[in-house]
């Protein structure tokens, strides 16, 4: 009997392999923009959102026109495909500085109408900023260090690193060898920004963890804590009447939370986009004494 | 590049930090959206791996669950699905896995041992150690009567062949293991761990 397999990647007759990686797309940052504008209708936080939407339409301008990256060497690559290791890792890859005309691209796109006088302000400063201060910058969001970066400059600046990493991640693809840690993206080594619950073809039902930078994302099983592993004390924290598209992942074992988007529930969530519009499911679950495990870098939070 | 801070602390997003954040900073007034924090209380929910009881099959199941566990919390399983993680299943289930949110909710679901003694149409409560006895009582006496310790031929058989033991489907192969030395050692043959059949 020949075995007839469906095209979204689902099989009849067979049990469909786990997806371990889904590679970042083209269309990733134009993804964003576009449900950030479909949040940014209703709520309290429409002019942040707006502001979001414009910033994502600009990484999406600066990817398209992006020239091609030095790729890491071959053995390079072979190597951390043998050992696990996390090929575009920050500490590892040493960053070209075509990252800035990058930066210099998507400042120039970004609709300067969408955004408040301060936000106007942060793109002619970082406009004609000195390379030095830019690489400053960079080393010291790449090493999650935000404080140190001006709170109204590190979002974009932060945001020309994920068009830099989405474009280098698009330019290897896969595969790249299993990881060691499932806490961390394969690719890039960085913390998760958020979780999903995908619906589609063989992933129906998965959970995959979105890269903070990068934008790939990895298979982790579901029900188990994003940090530590602990399939212990899991609980689901959501707002209560909020609908239950969107819920903090928390581990009693390691007190920390990344938000889960079920997107059966939600056909159109775009974890990082819908992470930004959901701020006060975070405010409320730190108030639990959880510690959120992977940074939106579109967000720099302040000091507490 | 000096970097002495704890990365976790800054992934903390919190309402006492909105006025230091890259929103503040960037003029957006975060008064409004402080103020809708202050409106919404949390709901904890859990989700559980668990196996399917029905077969041997073994299928793995997710269910929600309300309430946080805690000892007066009122809690209630409100879903139930297919695991997608699981190697046997990947998520689908049968009509009857499909059903299993039913089963667990169905009043006719059975809570405690009871008992319809001979010539009555009513079910009766009775306490564990009650069934347990009982249980044994009968098989004991059955034992007694059937056991054939050499068949027709005199060759040693040992086996007690009026008596069948149906175990649980989602065992374990440790439970497996026991089942079947209590079982084979009071000389049964006849036992299966579907529950479905």
């Amino acid at each position: 009997m020949s075995q007839r397999t469906i095209t979204d990647g689902s099989a009849g007759g067979r049990i469909a392999e786990i997806p371990h990686l889904r590679p970042v797309q083209a269309g990733v940052f134009a993804e964003r923009a576009e449900r950030l504008q479909q949040l940014a209708r209703s709520g309290a936080w429409q002019p942040y959102l707006r502001w979001a939407a414009a910033l994502s339409a600009a990484q999406h301008t600066a990817l398209r026109g992006a020239p091609a990256l030095p790729r890491p060497s071959e053995d390079v690559l072979a190597h951390c495909f043998e050992h696990a290791m996390p090929p575009l890792s920050p500490e590892g890859h040493p960053r070209n500085s075509l990252w800035r005309t990058m930066l210099y691209d998507m400042l120039r796109a970004v609709d300067t109408a969408a955004l408040p006088p301060a936000a106007n302000s942060s793109v002619e400063a970082l406009l004609h900023s000195e390379d030095a201060r830019l690489e400053a910058a960079a080393d010291a969001l790449l090493a999650g260090a935000f404080t140190e970066v001006d709170a109204a400059q590190a979002p974009f600046v932060a945001a020309a690193l994920q068009v830099y990493w989405a474009k280098l991640a698009l330019q290897i693809g896969g595969p790249v060898g299993v990881p060691i840690a499932t806490r961390l993206c394969p690719l890039c080594g960085s913390h998760p920004v958020a979780s999903v619950v995908r619906i589609d073809g063989a992933a129906y039902g998965l959970r995959y963890l979105v890269c903070s930078l990068c934008a790939t994302e990895w298979h982790m099983v579901r029900v188990k804590c994003s940090a530590c592993a602990s399939t212990k004390g899991i609980s689901y924290l959501g707002i209560d009447g909020g609908g239950d598209a969107v819920k903090a992942e928390c581990c009693d074992e390691c007190h920390t939370y990344l938000k889960i988007f079920y997107l059966e529930k939600e056909t159109s969530a775009v974890p990082a986009a819908d992470d930004l519009a959901t701020l006060a499911l975070d405010m409320l679950v730190d108030e639990e004494g959880y510690h959120r495990v992977g940074p939106n870098l579109l967000f720099v939070p302040g000091a507490a | 590049m000096s970097v002495n801070v704890s990365r976790r602390q800054f992934f903390k997003v919190c309402a006492a930090g909105m006025g230091g954040s890259s929103l503040a900073a960037l003029g957006f007034a975060p008064t409004a959206a402080l103020a809708e924090v202050r409106e919404f209380k949390l709901l904890r929910t859990t989700e559980t791996r668990n196996t399917c009881t029905y077969c041997s099959v073994g299928c793995g199941i997710i269910m929600y669950g309300l309430g946080d566990g805690a000892k007066n919390a009122h809690a209630e399983i409100v879903h139930i699905e297919g695991d997608a993680d699981h190697p046997v299943n990947r998520g689908t289930l049968c009509p009857k896995g499909a059903a299993l949110l039913d089963f667990v909710h169905a009043p006719s679901r059975l809570k405690y041992p009871e008992v319809r003694m001979p010539g009555s149409s009513e079910w009766k409560r009775i306490s564990w150690d009650e069934a347990l006895d009982r249980i044994a009582g009968h098989m004991k006496e059955d034992r007694d009567r059937n056991f054939e310790a050499k068949n027709a031929e005199g060759a040693t058989v040992n086996r007690w062949l009026t008596t069948g033991v149906l175990a649980a489907s989602a065992a374990s192969n440790e439970t497996g293991y026991i089942t079947h030395k209590v079982v084979r050692s009071l000389g049964i043959l006849g036992f299966d761990n579907q529950a479905r059949v």
